[in-house]
């Protein structure tokens, strides 16, 4: 039997069981895909070594089939075996590295004694002041607030909540999905987020399968780094839910400064959303567009501050910023929310305002600078 | 005259898809459609640097395809394959002729129509995205995006990216290296 024989067997399994998945027939699937490992395996064997291209991707696919028949022994056997070969090309060593570190995660979510919701999500912080493996303290800690912050608005977005103007979330929805941070290998600076299972399922409403979470999620990113407001709209109905989403992933953004670039991916597929500096005016303008109007007051004059957020107190509806010429004390807060607002207190900020005659300062909008 | 893009049929046109999965991606394709348009619709087509202008019909989905594909993320993805394999396969001549797994799901690679490949040595890797509600600027920044992933060396080289708008009604094709 040649190559192309087994290879042949393996799509058409491996085919047979994307169309199980997608009837949601998960035990069917992983039964095809153990068939299909195998004689994906197998048509390794029988390459010829001149191959190199061919010796590559037919690596990846069987790791792949093992990975997604969820024996992970295998799969991390083979990856090791194929990447100890000099012959293998480049790409496949990214990618069964790529498997290797996914292999890494499923196995320490099944020594978790908690079970958790399909669909982690990978986060990759890239440039800048990050290296591989290391990056600023503040600047992950800050990152991994928004994402959480994102996760819990989702979750209560999904739930028909209104939307949270301060304070935590509640209770019941900080317990029903708990998000965990996983490590990852290094390469740039990486971490992967998961979300526990509720103990109780039937806390989400009917409509809402606890299973998108996580994609849904993604959905929301990927829309707001787009400025796609056609396809947020379509996804979060509520104006203001879309607002908040748009500020916190424009907090995620990156201003150049510290780091480049956060890349966000499912380890269910799909395309990655890359957070960029030039996402942030594409966020910030779609952001501008979803503000109520006011009508113009000629007495007031738009201004932009720059400066330290030293001071916050959204319940009494004001902020302080220190800059090189004193401290500005701006009021009128009303659309600024706590996870929006909370992470960037003690960091450099814009903020813009506008002041009227008796240079008192009206709250407009906030961002970080780094 | 007008290029016929056909989602019916692929799995016996493009050896590399078997007819259920063929038939399901075509399913998802008209869920994606039929939520802006009705069928038959016209759609440009880019494909090296140059526009055709392409009929897409589609056989309008029933009740139990529609919930079928009631998640809208896999359908759009599922739904940018057919559209990706029947363009590509109309204008550059090229059909899926295997596929390999990955670990967040498939790549297919494409060749000439009628080419029996005994391994991959060179067949082009088909990278497909879907675009439900953006407009031409989305498509061309996520076409870019693909491109960009592609020459990173997440994947292996050569390859032609494809991304489908399903409401723009636009599908914007290029090689690695273009754009």
């Amino acid at each position: 039997m040649t190559w192309s024989h087994w290879h042949a067997e393996s799509e058409r399994l491996a085919s047979q069981a994307e169309v199980e998945l997608h009837l949601k027939d998960v035990s069917a699937a992983k039964n095809l895909y153990l068939k299909a490992a195998e004689l994906e395996s197998q048509a390794l064997l029988e390459l010829a070594p001149d191959k190199p291209r061919t010796l590559g991707i037919t690596a990846v696919s069987a790791a792949s089939l093992w990975f997604k028949a969820r024996a992970f022994k295998k799969a991390s056997q083979l990856c090791y075996l194929m990447l100890s070969r000099a012959d293998l090309p480049d790409f496949a060593v990214d990618q069964l590295k790529g498997l290797v570190q996914a292999i890494w995660i499923e196995e320490s979510k099944s020594e978790a004694e908690v079970m958790f919701l399909p669909g982690q999500v990978n986060f990759s912080v890239k440039g800048g002041e990050v290296v591989v493996g290391g990056a600023p303290l503040d600047l992950i800690v800050d990152k991994v607030k928004t994402i959480q912050s994102i996760f819990y608005r989702t979750i209560e977005e999904s739930q028909d909540m209104p939307l949270r103007r301060r304070g935590d979330p509640k209770r019941e929805v900080q317990d029903a999905c708990r998000a965990w941070l996983f490590q990852m290998p290094p390469g740039s600076y990486q971490f992967s987020v998961a979300i526990q299972e509720p103990a109780q399922r039937d806390f989400f409403k009917a409509t809402v399968d606890p299973d998108m979470i996580a994609e849904r999620f993604l959905k929301v990113l990927r829309a707001s780094a787009a400025g796609d407001a056609a396809q947020l709209e379509l996804i979060v109905p509520d104006v203001d839910y879309r607002s908040t989403f748009l500020k916190l992933a424009r907090n995620l953004a990156p201003t150049g400064k510290t780091f480049a670039q956060l890349e966000i991916s499912s380890a269910l597929g799909g395309d990655a959303v890359e957070l960029r500096p030039e996402n942030r005016k594409v966020i910030s303008s779609e952001i501008n567009r979803l503000k109520p109007k006011r009508p113009v007051d000629p007495a007031m004059v738009e201004e932009t501050l720059r400066g330290v957020l030293r001071a916050v107190n959204l319940d009494k509806d004001w902020i302080e910023v220190v800059s090189d010429v004193g401290t500005h004390h701006i009021n009128g807060l009303a659309e600024a929310l706590d996870d929006v607002i909370g992470p960037m207190v003690n960091r450099r900020v814009v903020v813009r305002v506008r002041r009227d005659t008796s240079l008192k300062y009206k709250f407009e909008d906030i961002e970080l600078d780094e | 005259m007008s290029t016929v893009l056909r989602l019916s049929g692929l799995g016996e046109r493009h050896p590399g898809v078997t007819n259920a999965l063929g038939d399901a991606y075509a399913e998802a394709a008209s869920v994606c459609l039929s939520q802006h348009h009705q069928s038959p619709i016209e759609v440009a087509a880019h494909y090296k640097k140059s526009e055709s202008d392409c009929v897409l019909p589609w056989i309008e989905p029933t009740s139990a395809v529609l919930r079928a594909h009631s998640n809208e993320l896999d359908a759009t993805e599922q739904g940018a394959y057919a559209v990706s394999f029947a363009a590509v396969e109309a204008l550059a001549g090229l059909v899926a002729v295997r596929r390999a797994e990955t670990l967040t799901g498939a790549d297919y690679y494409v060749a000439p129509i009628g080419t029996d490949p005994e391994d991959m040595e060179s067949c082009l890797r088909l990278e497909v995205s879907g675009v439900g509600a953006g407009n031409e600027t989305i498509i061309r920044a996520r076409l870019r995006q693909k491109l960009r992933q592609t020459e990173k060396g997440r994947s292996n080289l050569p390859a032609l990216a494809a991304v489908v708008g399903f409401r723009e009604r636009l599908i914007a094709i290029a090689h690695m290296g273009e754009e």
